[in-house]
């Protein structure tokens, strides 16, 4: 049994493949992963001001999704054509009689380019529903308060659901973790290369979808909502409406993140979707490339990938100069970096721009603005505070 | 009269976890976000008690004033680094609440980088450990610490009730807390306030961290998974109110044990692994009836009572005056 499960988990890790050409491939995959994370992170925090703590919740409904939903599916239509697949019914079976299973499906897929298609889009589009349901559900208690309980109530959300994954055993496979049938087993080639084709595809389209949502009235109205709620309030729009709303659409594009990761690793369990993960790495290409701004995400992204991937790639060597495992060298960079980058580039490396509005030439209007100097703004405002109780004295 | 031990534990439990909302609560009020690093500054004052007992040799109760002291240094160094120079560059409250969350990563990585350096050059495993056979015990088998945290929860209640009320350096803090401008205007040291307080409240939180190990099993971990419970129980008292985080730190711990027992008793052992999701299903139900928490309540309460003397007293006092007129 072990030695099967060991066999498979070698016959389909992603580095089958040695050299260089490998690591460009890990790299544009998970470049692919994040940059959809991250510019959905944008579409929230950067133009419409919600800070969204809860990447995590949506990727991982995106994995249990597979693991849970889409898997028994492909095998209802596998043992409906006839592949002898073993019971997979009850907690035990599904999850030891998993590896043979997925073997059976793998043979039965490579001649189904179409079927694994269809179940490819049958996820990303379930994976979509479900993310922005779980939205909804996660705007419901605090998207009418403050922001920082929104924060609060996503990150406590983000561990509950890890909680849950990990001692459930028929959604994710418990602390086991499944195998996840390989949807591109029909491509002869190499199958990192098409799932990094396709994520990076998705992502593209993506942008396509947020730039267009960003360029249109609803993505100046966004902003407006970001700067001034009030105000937004007061003519006439429903403020925690459109809240959630944009909560509930960036919910479901972040769910294809979690979906594109299972078929990449073939292999689902809670313990890959730690918050860390999948909501503070995304968190640091938001703020290093700049908020508000889809190239300074991009350029973000690629920058922050390549320094975790390089370290993961040449663990061993970097290894020999530190007593202490490298993942925590890896969290100090990650809060170091973030607060670095705060205080000295609050902007981030691409400052915001203004937006598109045919017909309307913005930036001139907007260059008579006032330049706030912030770093003496505090001492105006003692300033104005304290001429203020000058004059009430006087009264 | 024989008290359960599971009652000894919940207490115990709630007593620091009371001191932890205390600090959690002062924060919010001198800066106004959540701090999501104030659990792993509990982190730290585990690991001075691990250094103490295994390392030294000597009982831990003896470096309970030194985890002050390093807990309130953390703080200060924090609040000098950080929150500080992002407060004065003006940065708004979601940025500063993503800051914390940034120094608790940086700070739980230091803190596992020192636990795994005892594996690393004293061969001493040092990621997961109970110090209770270095407790004394009372009364044949009460444990000392069930006194210790008791007593010593009730003592900073009691001394910063104290503060809070009687003394200027308190009441400079209420002011602060309520108008830093009009404050300083007032001549009050904003800055040196907001330092002390901060030192305060790092320094609580690394004592109550102190304490954690000799009755629960602790790692580096510990500090940062607690954060959750420390959050539920400030928000039970309203966020901004530090009688209220007593009160709602004690409810969430002794209701975090008590729930996590009856339900292991009534529902079976897999309940067990559920314990974090008792305080965070406190949280959403707060959040969802009543976002202030108990103060929140109390002010209703309050004006439900008080209203209709104000309706009787509104038309009583124009007739006052017309017959001194």
């Amino acid at each position: 049994m072990y030695a099967n499960i060991a066999l498979s988990m070698l016959g389909s890790m992603p580095t089958a493949i040695e050299g260089t050409s490998r690591l460009i491939v890990d790299i544009a995959m998970f470049f692919g992963l994040l940059v959809i994370v991250a510019m959905a992170l944008n579409f929230q925090y950067g133009n419409a001001g919600i800070p969204n703590m809860g990447c995590a919740v949506q990727v991982i409904i995106g994995a249990f999704t597979i693991s849970a939903i889409v898997m028994r599916i492909m095998f209802t239509v596998a043992a409906q054509t006839g592949v002898p697949l073993d019971n997979w019914n009850n907690d035990f079976k599904w999850i030891y009689s998993n590896p043979a299973n997925v073997g059976l499906m793998n043979e039965f897929l490579k001649s189904q380019a179409v079927l694994s298609m269809g179940f490819l889009l049958l996820s990303i589009g379930l994976a979509m529903i479900l993310g922005a349901g779980i939205g909804y559900l996660l705007a419901l208690p605090a998207i009418r308060l403050r922001a920082t309980y929104l924060m609060i109530v996503l990150i406590t959300v983000a561990d509950a659901s890890q909680i849950i994954g990990r001692n459930v055993t028929q959604i994710s496979g418990g602390t086991l973790g499944v195998w996840i049938p390989d949807v591109f087993a029909w491509y002869p080639g190499d199958r990192g290369v098409i799932t990094a084709v396709i994520t990076l595809f998705i992502g593209l389209v993506s942008f396509f979808i947020f730039r267009t949502m960003l360029n249109s009235p609803y993505g100046r109205l966004m902003r407006a909502l970001r700067e001034n709620e009030v105000t937004i309030g007061s003519v006439g729009k429903n403020v925690v409406g459109i809240r959630r709303n944009i909560l509930m659409f960036a919910s479901g594009i972040t769910a294809i993140a979690g979906v594109m990761n299972c078929y990449y690793l073939l292999y689902s369990n809670e313990n890959g979707y730690q918050r860390a993960y999948w909501t503070y790495w995304p968190w640091l290409m938001l703020i290093l490339g700049g908020p508000g701004n889809n190239a300074g995400t991009f350029l973000g992204a690629a920058l922050i990938i390549a320094l975790r991937r390089i370290i993961i790639v040449y663990k061993f060597t970097i290894q020999q100069f530190f007593f202490f495992p490298i993942s925590y060298l890896e969290d100090i960079i990650l809060g170091g970096l973030l607060v670095v980058v705060m205080i000295f580039r609050p902007n981030g490396l691409i400052p915001e721009k203004l937006l598109y509005i045919p017909g309307i030439n913005y930036a001139k209007m907007v260059q008579e603005e006032v330049k706030v100097d912030w770093r003496a703004a505090p001492k105006a405002r003692q300033k104005a505070a304290e001429d203020k109780a000058k004059k009430e004295a006087k009264k | 009269m024989e008290v359960p031990t599971i009652w000894l534990m919940a207490i115990t439990y709630a007593s620091e976890l009371t001191l932890l909302c205390i600090g959690f609560t002062l924060t919010y009020l001198t800066a106004k976000i959540p701090n999501f690093a104030h659990g792993t500054y509990a982190g730290f004052g585990i690991y001075v008690s691990y250094t103490f007992a295994k390392f030294f040799h000597i009982s831990p109760y003896m470096g309970f004033p030194l985890a002050f002291l390093i807990g309130g240094l953390i703080s200060l160094a924090v609040f000098k680094l950080v929150f500080g120079t992002l407060a004065k560059m003006g940065s708004g409250a979601i940025v500063l609440t993503i800051a914390t969350l940034a120094i608790q990563i940086f700070l739980g990585a230091i803190l596992n980088i020192y636990a795994y350096s005892f594996v690393a050059f004293f061969g001493q495993y040092a990621t997961g450990f109970l110090l209770k056979e270095w407790d004394f015990v009372v009364a044949g088998s009460i444990a000392g610490i069930f006194f210790v945290a008791i007593g010593i929860s009730i003592a900073v209640v009691l001394v910063l009730h104290y503060l809070l009320t009687r003394t200027k350096l308190g009441i400079a803090m209420r002011a602060t807390a309520e108008d830093p401008e009009l404050a300083s205007v007032l001549g009050i040291n904003i800055n040196n306030i907001q330092l002390f307080s901060w030192f305060v409240t790092g320094g609580l939180a690394c004592l109550a961290g102190a304490m954690i190990p000799m009755w629960f099993m602790s790692s580096p971990t510990t500090g940062s998974g607690i954060i959750t419970s420390i959050m539920a129980g400030s928000l039970l008292g309203g966020f901004e109110n530090v009688y209220g985080a007593i009160v709602g730190g004690f409810t969430i711990g002794i209701s975090e044990i008590m729930f996590t027992l009856a339900g292991q008793l009534t529902l079976g052992t897999w309940f067990g692994e559920y314990r974090p999701l008792v305080p965070m299903t406190f949280l959403i139900i707060v959040l969802l009836i009543e976002p202030r928490g108990l103060q929140g309540f109390y002010e209703r309460y309050k004006a439900s009572r008080t209203k209709p003397k104000a309706a009787e007293a509104a038309p009583a006092a124009p007739t006052e005056k017309e017959e001194k007129k």
